[in-house]
């Protein structure tokens, strides 16, 4: 609420002229709705990554599938293609996400288990890679809005408008679902893969279920407002502490944390060095990264 | 663990656990190996050849020395492995036709290598061993607790136990699972001599009260002496298939496990191990 009226133009409620109440209507609500959706998208899939890899460390940025799906979306922005019509982005941004998502899990796959280490590694190198590529695409690019690549590196939800909104929603909408859906097989992975098999499930199908959610979620994420890190590991530890782990409660609080987090993240950055704003994106970075350094020296984490 | 729980033991009445209750009455073998083979490495074949059944109410323990099968068979024996010859049947119907939720209520399986790290609470992992059920057992996740002597930790997390406890914790979810038939491998390691023993005890009561099956994969032979089926496996094949008094000879012992040992008899009728001197 409180970010609907504080910006580079303070607006009062109670007393609004016409350009104010425009102002309010197409930018600063489709902001904090974007910021919502996608701090959903990101803590719920942070939270679904972490159980399904057994990795604490987890999270749709570190891991990569951000990139990817980023890379995608931006190739397919560049060429122009429409082929599916307005759903085309967020699709191309999906296909990302899975593609990097199966590449990264195989590249952790040792004998029968996802090993921590080698799945981070595989993220982060992917992530660099993709960062690169897309960072050459954007500057040899026409296109004005993709000339902002720093900014859709670090999260920009500046640009966000109504007609991005619906598609983002019925992702996201039908991940959540899926991951609820799920849940009680997502605890039992936590598990491991045979104690899951045991309690009555396939564990290579929900783990693939579960990841699709995670790819929707997260294409949805990438295509509102770009790449935004560390809210899918922060939140999923702080529903942790607040609520314990059980999926059925974690993903819902998750999700709630996370749009939470990613609205007030953006109306700190938008505010605080006004009138220039930074990104969200560094925001939860700058809150983020120290907190998943810590995680990393803990030796616990990594079953060390 | 105590004798005051017998009531609860009892199979329930609930629709679920209907399925136990007719089963029980058939006398036919639960899980049947049919010449079962498994290879890890294509060429290089783990499991020979092995065949064998269980029935309602019976114990099997599995003896061998690390890495003789022990842990395969049950994986084998749980569908989480899939032969590569013969057959593994439940019921007469192989093990890997059947629905995941369908087989997690006739068996369940608990590994050895157990996860420590999972951040549930006592009671949240015991209650996972409902996720088979759409309607709740007549056995509740702190029932199971107190079964397993864990009721004054019921909502401290796993990690804040000790090796022993945690243990106990998987074995909760697992009773509470309530399949009639238990797979578990190597489920004493790590207990004091006092939880093996009434883990033990608990096991025979409910194999009194509800016609339960355990295999059970052991590396104590002072515990293996004290049942009444010992299959003993020395690199994927059976050496020998019986009771203590059959099977754990000396010389086939000393086959099993390459060392020297002894088993001394007291007039009683009892058995212990006597191992080579070390010192």
């Amino acid at each position: 609420m409180i970010a609907l009226f504080i910006g580079p133009k303070f607006i009062n409620p109670i007393n609004m002229n016409e350009i104010e109440k425009e102002i309010l209507m197409s930018i600063r609500l489709p902001r904090v709705v974007v910021s919502v959706l996608m701090g959903m998208a990101l803590g719920a899939s942070g939270a679904v990554l972490q159980g399904i890899l057994r990795n604490p460390l987890a999270d749709p940025y570190i891991l990569g599938i951000s990139s990817g799906a980023a890379l995608t979306a931006a190739v397919g922005i560049i060429a122009g293609l429409t082929f599916w019509g307005v759903v085309t982005i967020p699709l191309l941004a999906f296909l990302g996400a899975m593609i990097t998502g199966v590449f990264v899990g195989a590249m952790g796959w040792k004998r029968g288990g996802f090993w921590p280490e080698r799945l981070l590694l595989a993220g982060v190198g992917l992530g660099f890679l993709f960062a690169a590529v897309l960072m050459f695409i954007m500057s040899i690019s026409s296109d004005q809005g993709l000339r902002r690549a720093t900014l859709w590196i670090f999260g920009d939800l500046s640009l966000a408008d109504w007609s991005v909104i619906p598609y983002g929603f019925i992702f996201i909408t039908a991940g959540l679902v899926i991951c609820m859906s799920r849940a009680k097989a997502l605890n039992a992975l936590v598990l491991g893969d045979e104690l899951s098999h045991s309690l009555g499930f396939s564990p290579r199908k929900e783990r693939f279920v579960l990841f699709i959610a995670v790819g929707l979620m997260t294409a949805a994420s990438v295509s509102l407002g770009g790449m935004i890190g560390f809210i899918g590991l922060l939140i999923p530890h702080i529903g942790r502490f607040l609520i314990g782990s059980d999926s059925r409660a974690l993903i819902p609080v998750s999700a709630l944390g996370g749009g939470i987090l990613l609205c007030i993240a953006d109306l700190v950055g938008k505010s605080i060095f006004s009138p220039m704003e930074l990104p969200a994106g560094i925001i939860t970075a700058i809150l983020g990264a120290p907190y998943f350094l810590y995680l990393l020296r803990r030796r616990d984490v990594l079953g060390a | 663990m105590s004798s005051e729980r017998k009531d609860i033991l009892n199979p329930s009445e609930t629709k679920e656990h209907e399925i136990h209750k007719n089963i029980s009455r058939s006398q036919n073998a639960i899980l049947e190996f049919r010449q079962v083979g498994f290879s890890y490495e294509r060429n290089k074949p783990f499991i020979n050849d092995i065949s064998f059944s269980i029935k309602n109410g019976e114990f099997i323990g599995l003896l061998g020395a690390n890495a003789s099968g022990k842990s395969t068979i049950l994986k084998l024996a749980g569908g989480i492995l899939r032969t590569s010859g013969g057959n593994v049947n439940l019921w007469g119907k192989s093990i890997q036709l059947y629905k995941n939720s369908d087989r997690a209520k006739l068996l369940s399986y608990l590994p050895q290598i157990l996860d420590m790290n999972v951040p549930f609470t006592v009671r949240e992992l015991a209650g996972m061993g409902l996720y088979p059920y759409e309607i709740s057992p007549a056995l509740t996740p702190d029932e199971a607790i107190e079964m397993v002597g864990l009721a004054d930790k019921a909502g401290s997390l796993i990690t804040n136990l000790s090796g022993g406890e945690r243990r106990r914790a998987f074995i909760a979810m697992t009773l509470l699972q309530g399949a009639g038939l238990l797979l578990l491998d190597e489920p004493l390691a790590n207990l004091d001599i006092k939880y093996q023993i009434e883990l033990l005890r608990l096991l025979k009561e409910l194999r009194k009260n509800r016609n339960l099956a355990v295999v059970m994969a052991l590396h104590d032979m002072n515990v293996a002496l004290q049942f009444e089926k010992i299959m003993l496996i020395k690199q994927g094949r059976i050496l020998g298939v019986g009771s203590p008094d059959e099977v754990m000879t000396d010389a086939l012992l000393r086959q099993a496990f390459e060392v020297e040992l002894e088993v001394k008899k007291h007039g009683s009728g009892g058995a212990y191990i006597k191992y080579q001197d070390i010192f």
